[in-house]
């Protein structure tokens, strides 16, 4: 039997959705890539909390702080799927999600559906980023998170972002520190970044302490931080052994043998873009994200969006989203009255204007590295599955190619597995470049489904 | 390139996995990816990729790069990130272009 509310992803924003819909009395189903709920912040607490309490340790406490939201989502009325993959949304006035689980995909046609599926690292194209022995910091992260992983060996982190530094106190309180990390972003908040640096510590000290503190843990256990980095290339052969770095005039290459790199994160769109949800292009933080309202309606009736999927904000934000999206869709199914969701949503309205602030001067100090955006080397791949480079995409735009669909026809790019998640917005950053347009004109792949990978007899499989 | 935490390198009893990667045996835990294990086996070469040919390993590990692509009991073009490992299983490294496996069976 189809939900009345079907939603994409266990993350924060998806919990927390479920929990006040569930509240409100609405039939729902979560579900999620993952064995089990907590989206990629709160991957796998339950198993790092018994089977290995050593690494709940590493991780701190704002991991662990996540087991009262996903408590409270266990106890929940809510059918919860794991290993399930969606393929394709379709909004309008008959919903229709495509799932697939093992050997079975299954359509469904939920009353609303609402989108939490979060956000992924920057793609950061750079030469050598195919090579063995280099990943993202998050990535790095998860492996922590799932299974106990901790690095060993020399591991340089390269790269910005907060992620950079929790991630560096995890390895300094994992007796497994980094030899250095090669930081892309100034060693200080230049003179016109200091009023929003007021504004965010006036609204809320604490995140900005805590940013600190990470710093100085680094600093303290010897990890050698070089900050304003412009550009680098890993060195390797059939797996990474160093780096070459640029930071003011002069290059360094330094050895490792494992190499992060972090360059902030974006919004999945896949999902929202399979929908044909309109999109819009964030020129700061230069990532796409779908359009929504202050209740996360999208454009395309029936499907709301709620957390890091549709801009990004953080965990914190998106548990407020969550329940702001929840009870929105609880009031429009009828389920609660106006002033009902006026008073659920209020705490969580304030909590995101303070978040907001703070954001704001994040999005404004950790700015996405511009090599990374237009790699400067011709033989940098762009997609990593059809193996194309930046020199392939400039000639082709150069022979008058205007955008990325076209692109494809002539190179391959964007058409591998990975279906141009990993090079989208590079492809349209360099035809724009080029042209001289805005990103916004030329725009980003079409996607089509299947957006997730299916097989023809799970296809058959559908009653 | 990794290790486990202490209390994570000890599983035991039925939370002992045993499988193979190519022609090696690889110890495990369960609830860990293929790829972790691998990973934790100081395995990083994963496949073979489809135009130059060049090793290729993890490098998102939540399911959307599709780099760490490994065949798994003879199926290829799996996730490793996001396939469990399973007693007894046979991995192999994926190797090139991926190809449509056709069979006829009714």
């Amino acid at each position: 039997m189809s939900p009345d509310v079907l939603i994409v992803g266990a993350g924060p924003a998806g919990m927390s959705a479920a929990i006040s819909l569930a509240y409100s009395g609405a039939r729902v189903r979560v579900v999620d890539e993952q064995l089990a709920p907590g989206g990629q912040v709160y991957r796998a607490l339950d198993r790092v909390s018994t089977a290995y309490p050593d690494a709940l340790q590493i991780l701190g406490k704002e991991y662990a702080d996540g087991a009262v939201l996903s408590d409270a989502f266990k106890t929940a009325s809510v059918e919860f799927s794991a290993s399930t993959s969606v393929w394709d949304i379709t909004g309008g006035k008959r919903p229709t999600v495509g799932l697939v689980k093992d050997e079975r995909a299954e359509m469904l046609h939920p009353t609303h559906i609402i989108l939490a599926g979060g956000a992924m690292e920057r793609p950061t194209p750079f030469p050598g980023w195919t090579l063995p022995g280099v990943m993202g910091v998050g990535a790095a992260q998860t492996l922590l998170k799932e299974s106990g992983l901790v690095p060993k060996g020399k591991v340089i982190i390269a790269g910005t972002g907060p992620l950079v530094y929790l991630y560096a106190r995890q390895m300094i309180a994992a007796g497994a520190p980094p030899t250095v990390i090669v930081d892309s972003a100034p060693a200080r908040v230049p003179a016109a970044l200091w009023g929003l640096l007021l504004k965010a510590g006036l609204a809320d000290f604490g995140p900005l302490n805590k940013g600190r503190s990470w710093l100085k843990h680094i600093r303290a256990a010897g990890v050698d931080h070089l900050n304003g980095v412009t550009e680098w290339k890993a060195i390797g052969d059939q797996s990474v052994k160093g780096i070459e770095y640029r930071r003011r005039v002069g290059t360094r290459r330094l050895e490792c043998d494992l190499l992060l790199v972090h360059d902030g994160v974006i919004p999945n769109t896949h999902l929202s873009m399979v929908a044909e949800c309109s999109h819009r292009w964030h020129p700061l933080q230069r990532y796409w994200a779908p359009t929504v309202n202050a209740a996360g309606a999208s454009s395309q009736p029936g499907i709301s969006i709620a957390g890091d999927g549709a801009g990004i904000e953080g965990a914190d934000a998106a548990a407020c989203r969550g329940r702001i999206v929840g009870f929105s869709v609880a009031c429009h199914l009828g389920l609660i009255g106006r002033e009902e969701l006026k008073s659920k949503i209020a705490d969580d309205q304030r909590k995101l204007n303070k978040l907001a602030i703070l954001r704001s001067f994040l999005d404004h100090f950790y700015r996405p590295l511009p090599s990374m955006q237009v790699p400067p080397a011709a033989d940098t791949i762009v997609c990593r599955c059809e193996e194309v480079t930046a020199g392939e995409i400039l000639k082709v735009a150069k022979s008058g190619c205007v955008g990325p669909n076209q692109g494809k026809a002539f190179t391959r790019c964007g058409m591998g597995p990975c279906m141009g998640r990993y090079c989208g917005t590079t492809v349209s950053q360099i035809i724009a470049d080029h042209h001289g347009l805005s990103v916004e004109d030329v725009g980003h792949y079409r996607i089509r489904p299947p957006v997730r990978p299916l097989r023809v007899g799970q296809l058959a499989a559908l009653d | 390139m990794f290790r486990r935490t202490r209390q994570s390198a000890e599983p035991v009893g039925s939370d002992l996995i045993k499988f193979r990667f190519e022609n090696r045996e690889i110890l495990a835990a369960r609830g860990d990816s293929v790829a972790a294990a691998l990973l934790a086996a100081g395995i990083s070469d994963f496949r073979s990729s489809v135009v130059s040919g060049e090793s290729r390993g993890p490098f998102c590990l939540i399911g959307n790069c599709f780099d760490c692509l490994v065949e798994i009991d003879g199926e290829p073009n799996q996730r490793s990130c996001q396939e469990p490992v399973g007693e007894g299983m046979q991995v192999r490294r994926q190797q090139g272009i991926r190809t449509a496996r056709i069979s006829y069976e009714s």
